[in-house]
């Protein structure tokens, strides 16, 4: 917006150039950490701790094949990914209706159901984590992938919601009341009209609540030991064995955090619109 | 035009909107059932066992709000370390949150002034955010290695003095401050870069005309035109930061100097099986962190969204 006008040129230049440098070192910063990480992954220890470190080395991808095949981290992957199928469905199915309640009626007490939806998300997990963490153990549930799943949705659904509403919201509402003209019913209209028009929104919602729980480090650390252990989780685990074992941790951290970016860049359209909560196209 | 006035319209909805009061409701039913179990439930749950000392073993009694004066009281040991980890906690919270803020806001004026390139540069940025915290913090634990961290090399083939980071109590906090802002700079980044780009021109045309430098255009028209969104960017990095866990569990653990809040209730319930004193913790610290929600609410964060 600054570049407005065609005067002070030469500042303009300057300033250009000054802008880039920072992108630029702003770029570094970001990257090279990441860079450094996978590094680590592909160099036995004697060699990535050596000063000065080599740039150019002959990688060794041999962790990344030795960490499915050896030790818990395959089996944790793969907790992961059904915690995630089953937890971002849970979410869907529950904060779809809601969040199409929420933009379509006039609903009773509707104010305080977002108050709710706010204090859910907000509310430190400690507190509600460690009360489940008592029931779960008389329930049987600790240490599950379902029990898992449920407490996910504490912050899932939330955050669910105030997306979907955002997506619902650009639905035009003569299409909603169309629909009832032509004799659907609320749900119908819910199915046939909202759902097929915010598919995309929905498909980017599901993305960005998945990235969100694999990702998570509290209430796995708490509600998990070792069945339903998840991948940041045993990331984490290499640091507790025996010796710190940098090589296959920095593998695992890189093979955990490379589907998630991939799946951040497919909802990258909306990925403002997801860290926003739905506030900012 | 008069003759039909007041006559029901040609087509009407179904009269079902007056009629039927939980037409909308029945909608809401799956979400407050879930919520009800997962957030209520356990909320109430820590209120109920916080009037107690229970052990997870056979000491089980009610003593009021002895865990509540214990607690609060810096005389006992375990108020001392509560009232430390608050402490901690706050410290962590305000100096990431200020760093981050202007650091996001920063790189969002600069970033958005690029001719080219800008959209690779804000997907590049944001790729920490979609890392996990204990992920980041074994990253940085490594790099950060006062014997063999390539920070350590770095300063010191710049001639700078080698650094403890994470390993020198004195720099614990400002490595754990450092660390989130790798981390999550990139959400008020991107937040307030979007926010930018959606910004009208004109105000921006008519400071330019009245003459006001590129400094006075960003003090008077580009931050109050932002304030919306800074706040809402500001009331999620707080609440964020005052949750912190993972970053600080990964690196310094349970170091006295750097731990919060939430990393003293895990290492009370869990290492201590001291149940009920955690709940209360918890108890009160939710209180502190739902009041200074509240406090962004009333300054206008997210309202005229559906937040």
């Amino acid at each position: 917006m600054s570049s407005l006008g065609g005067s002070r040129r030469r500042g303009r230049q300057a300033g250009s150039i000054a802008a880039y440098g920072i992108a630029f070192a702003a770029l570094v910063l970001t990257l090279f950490p990441l860079y450094w990480l996978f590094m680590i992954s592909t160099k036995v220890p004697r060699e990535a701790f050596k000063t000065p470190p080599d740039f150019i080395y002959l990688p060794d991808f041999s962790k990344y094949v030795s960490i499915w095949t050896t030790g818990t981290f395959a089996h944790a992957f793969l907790n992961s990914v059904i915690v995630i199928l089953g937890g971002v469905t849970i979410a869907l199915l529950v904060a779809t209706p809601a969040a199409y309640a929420l933009i379509r009626f006039r609903l009773r007490g509707s104010r305080y159901l977002k108050l709710w939806l706010l204090l859910a998300y907000t509310t430190p997990e400690f507190l509600f984590v460690i009360p489940m963490y008592v029931v779960y153990q008389q329930i049987g549930l600790y240490d599950t992938q379902i029990g898992l799943m449920l407490v996910y949705q504490v912050f899932a659904v939330p955050f669910a919601v105030w997306l979907i509403q955002a997506f619902f919201g650009e639905v035009p509402r003569e299409l909603g009341d169309a629909a009832r003209i032509d004799g659907c019913s609320d749900v119908q209209t819910l199915l046939r009209v909202y759902v097929p028009l915010a598919a995309p929104g929905l498909a980017a919602t599901a993305i960005l609540v998945g990235i969100n729980m694999w990702n998570e480090v509290t209430i796995a650390l708490s509600l998990t030991f070792d069945e339903a252990r998840t991948v940041t989780i045993a990331v984490a685990g290499y640091r507790g064995y025996a010796a710190l074992r940098w090589q296959e941790m920095a593998a695992a951290a890189v093979t955990a955090i490379v589907p998630m970016v991939i799946f951040a860049g497919l909802a990258q359209r909306y990925l403002v619109r997801g860290l926003t909560f739905g506030a900012v196209k | 035009m008069t003759a039909v006035a007041g006559h029901a319209p040609a087509v009407s909805l179904p009269p079902a909107r007056r009629s039927r009061p939980y037409r909308g409701g029945r909608f809401v039913v799956p979400l407050v059932l879930v919520l009800g179990l997962t957030s209520l439930y356990p909320t109430l749950y820590s209120l109920y066992m916080s009037l107690f000392d229970w052990n997870w073993g056979q000491r089980f009694n009610y003593v009021g709000l002895t865990n509540y004066q214990d607690l609060l009281s810096p005389a006992t040991a375990v108020g001392a370390r509560f009232i430390g980890a608050l402490g901690n906690t706050f410290v962590f919270a305000a100096g990431a949150v200020t760093v981050e803020l202007l650091l996001g806001l920063g790189l969002a004026v600069v970033v958005n002034r690029l001719g080219f390139g800008t959209g690779i540069i804000r997907t590049l940025l944001l790729v920490p955010l979609m890392i996990s915290g204990i992920v980041a913090a074994l990253m940085w634990k490594v790099i950060l290695d006062p014997t063999v961290g390539f920070a350590g090399f770095l300063l010191g083939s710049l001639g700078l003095p080698r650094l403890g980071f994470l390993g020198d109590p004195s720099q614990m906090m400002a490595s754990i401050i450092a660390i989130d802002t790798w981390w999550q700079t990139a959400f008020v980044f991107i937040v307030l870069s979007a926010g930018l780009r959606a910004l009208p021109l004109e105000p921006f045309e008519a400071a330019e005309v009245d003459g006001a430098s590129a400094w006075q255009r960003f003090r008077y028209v580009t931050l109050p035109l932002l304030r919306p969104l800074i706040l809402i960017v500001l009331m999620f990095r707080t609440i964020d930061c005052l949750k912190v866990f993972a970053i600080i569990y990964g690196t310094t653990g349970a170091a006295k100097e750097t731990e919060s809040v939430q990393v003293a209730s895990y290492l009370v319930a869990f290492k201590e099986t001291n149940m009920s004193r955690s709940m209360t913790m918890m108890v009160i610290f939710s209180v502190i962190v739902l009041a200074i929600v509240a406090v962004y609410q009333r300054l206008g964060a997210g309202r005229g969204s559906d937040l």
